[in-house]
């Protein structure tokens, strides 16, 4: 099995067309609640979480000497990042058919599936590396 | 406390310095800040993720969901993987922010708020199951 994450994208446009939908927010409880239950039953879901409005963010940029601090958001609003899945499943194509059940539609509104490369993939002998796989295996991400 | 998660963006100019890097420089870099987040006892969960063009995209824009070929949208705001820590404000998610082993034109971190129970209506239903999910997952 291989891990992928599940990305929700949106831009401005969708964001507006969603807060105008006239979902209530106990309707949005209801559908992510559904589509969670589903990945759960099946047994693909890792872990999962929902990010606060990116206006409360800061982005910390390292392009100079020290880091530079500003207040949110992240760049254009285009490629907003509002929260994610991680499924543990066979295949890519595995992950894509989960992505499309996701209770999310309307303009500028994406999912983007990138896999997650294990910690095997990692060489073995280095010492970060095998710190790394202890801490998984104590925190049990292994 | 509450949990931040810090989203690794780069651009394609900051990617070619970083490939230019030595792998087991880079190993080490990271794994130094990961074992101070750890010994801090901050560090709640971290992955960094494969190349974005061997990724796919799903666009709900259209009545039925379409699937193209990664890499998404401009690689200007690439996405490339996330530390999770349990902190008890945003000053202290910022102050290990700014000690991350990153640099380079365009290397940037956001640092945003997760949400916890705390947003949520604690009756509704389907927040009552999701703790349950939590639970057993151990992503509480």
């Amino acid at each position: 099995m291989t891990k992928y994450m599940l990305i929700m994208r949106a831009t401005d446009e969708g964001q507006e067309a969603f807060e105008s939908s006239g979902l209530s927010f106990d309707d949005l409880l209801t559908m992510m609640g559904r589509y969670n239950e589903e990945l759960i039953q099946a047994g693909v879901l890792v872990a999962a979480e929902g990010l606060d409005d990116a206006s409360q963010g800061v982005v910390v940029d390292y392009s100079t000497e020290e880091p530079t601090v500003t207040d949110g958001p992240y760049g254009e609003t285009k490629e907003l990042f509002n929260g994610y899945w991680i499924l543990d499943v066979a295949s890519i194509d595995e992950a894509v058919a989960w992505a499309k059940k996701a209770p999310m539609s309307g303009p500028g509104i994406k999912a983007e599936i990138r896999r997650i490369p294990s910690i095997d993939e990692f060489p073995a002998d280095n010492e970060y590396v095998r710190r790394e796989r202890a801490w998984r295996e104590r925190t049990g991400q292994l | 406390m509450a949990k931040y998660m810090l989203i690794m963006r780069g651009t394609d100019e900051g990617r070619a310095d970083y490939e230019e890097m030595d792998f087991s420089e880079v190993i080490a870099a990271m794994g130094r800040y990961n074992e101070q987040m750890m010994d801090a006892g901050v560090l709640s969960a971290g992955e960094g993720l494969a190349d974005a063009a061997e990724g796919a995209v799903v666009d709900f824009s259209g009545e039925t969901p379409v699937v193209s070929d990664g890499p998404y949208g401009e690689t200007k705001e690439l996405f490339n993987g996330f530390w999770i820590l349990d902190v008890a404000s945003q000053d202290e998610a910022l102050e290990w922010a700014k000690r991350a082993p990153l640099s380079g034109p365009g290397t940037k971190l956001e640092v945003r708020r997760v949400h916890g129970p705390e947003d949520f209506p604690a009756d509704d239903e389907w927040i009552v199951k999701e703790k349950q999910w939590r639970a057993e997952l151990g992503t509480e």
